[in-house]
């Protein structure tokens, strides 16, 4: 049985996504381990996210000022890419292709839970449209039901707006076998086709 | 204990970093609720068979009491056309949070899965757009089929004829009734069109391909749909979330 203070630090990480009482518990005796000065700056960061971070006025990515590096930096602003997540903004960041702005919608719509347009940062979106300026809006959200229905519905609204609206093409993943790729994958991928 | 089912998944919630937990429709077990090792990526074995009304033949492990965990899924029928469409997808899921709502879990009832199934391959074939008296007939048979349907056909008391529903009471009442000592009344009733009241006896007791011929008005429709909202609201003391979700986005 652990003591009081070990076993609180334990229930405490074992709160966050992916880490089990295991790892919460292997976890907490590495940080009993550490030295003082690396568990303090540990805590000092967490403390500090959450005491600096919030979202961008603009685009709704995480930042520690008003607006985000992101929207500041020199970049073609004629083109948004919506994501459902910050985490997802930082994936697209990583290829390096894209030179556009974002804009995050904080979620994806579900009608059985409840998430209504409004719960989403999805009037934010078509004011930033009708400012001026855009051109195309990517829609970059989840290949799944939610991300699927939060793309017909932004389409279904930015359309009488005049602009191109592009959906990220589903794709079979690449490294795998078109044997294991499942039906809808499949014929999704079909219709996405490139030609050569 | 490994055991072998068909299933319809009416909802899914994230869970963990890239888990799942599914809740699916059986035929042999009733509503459950069971843990899905990740899917959400990319190259997850289950590919998208565990999305939202899809039908599939599915391996459940585990011990009972506690939630399952699905093995393998196999898609039967992804119905992924219903979830392409938004409107269709929207009352889909309607249908599904009105089932969680009113079937109590793990009640096994293969008449229920026959009609879920048979609603989606209907909805599937259907050409009509919108689809919204198939939606609706099939929202009434629902309420029908687990034992909830409001009682329109005539005074819920004695039979009389009348056309005002009292949603607390889940019935239509004859004004000798309503008045009587034994009923208590909170609100006002709504008085239904005789029409919408032909037309939901109508659905509920002939197969839905009959019903969905007589072609009803569109005002007919609006008002059944608010009085079996009225009805649920009753039942389950809340608002449907996809209610509320069609009337926000219907009127854009
Ligand atoms: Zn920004
Ligand atoms: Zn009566």
């Amino acid at each position: 049985m652990n003591s009081g203070i070990v076993e609180n630090l334990i229930n405490e990480l074992s709160r966050l996504p992916g880490i089990g009482r295991k790892t919460a518990q292997r976890l907490s005796f590495f940080i009993i381990g550490m030295p003082k000065e690396d568990a303090v700056s540990i805590a000092n960061a967490i403390i500090a996210i959450k005491e600096n971070a919030r979202f961008c006025r603009n685009c709704f990515n995480i930042t520690e000022d008003e607006t985000c590096s992101i929207c500041l930096a020199s970049r073609d602003k004629s083109k948004i890419c919506v994501v459902e997540e910050p985490s997802n903004l930082i994936v697209i960041e990583r290829t390096g292709i894209y030179k556009g702005l974002y804009h995050v919608l904080l979620g994806a719509l579900s009608p059985i839970d409840g998430i209504t347009p409004e719960r989403l940062k999805i009037n934010e979106l078509v004011q930033r449209v009708k400012n001026g300026g855009v051109s195309e809006v990517i829609i970059a959200t989840n290949p799944n039901t939610k991300g699927e229905t939060t793309a017909q519905y932004i389409s279904q609204i930015l359309k009488p707006l005049g602009i191109k609206i592009t959906r990220i093409a589903y794709g079979l993943p690449i490294g795998g076998d078109i044997e294991f790729a499942d039906e809808v994958t499949l014929s999704k991928s079909l219709e996405g086709r490139k030609e050569m | 204990m490994l055991t072998k089912t068909e299933s319809i998944v009416l909802k899914t919630r994230k869970y963990s970093e890239a888990d799942l937990i599914v809740t699916c429709l059986t035929p042999d077990k009733g509503i459950i609720s069971a843990f899905a090792k990740s899917p959400r990526k990319t190259r997850s074995r289950f590919g998208s068979s565990l999305e939202p009304l899809t039908h599939a033949k599915i391996s459940l492990w585990g011990k009972e009491q506690s939630m399952p965990k699905i093995t393998q899924s196999d898609i039967i029928n992804s119905f992924h056309e219903l979830r392409d469409n938004f409107h269709d997808f929207i009352n889909m899921s309607k249908l599904s949070e009105i089932l969680i709502a009113l079937m109590p879990e793990a009640a096994p009832n293969k008449k229920i899965f026959s009609f879920f199934l048979s609603i989606l391959a209907l909805i599937k074939s259907s050409e009509e757009e919108p689809k919204d008296a198939l939606f609706i007939i099939a929202q009434a048979r629902l309420l029908a089929i687990t034992g909830y349907a409001p009682r329109l056909k005539g005074c819920g008391k004695c039979g009389r004829k009348s056309q005002n529903f009292y949603p607390d009471s889940g019935a239509i009442l004859c004004s000798k009734c309503a008045s009587s000592q034994y009923v208590r009344l909170n609100e006002a009733p709504l008085k239904i069109a005789d029409r919408t009241l032909g037309f939901y006896t109508h659905s509920i007791e002939w197969p839905i391909v009959t019903s969905r011929r007589l072609k009803p008005h569109k005002d007919t429709l609006t008002e059944l749909s608010a009085v079996i909202d009225m009805h649920l609201k009753y039942l389950l003391n809340k608002k449907l979330h996809s209610s509320s979700f069609l009337a926000g986005t219907e009127r854009e």
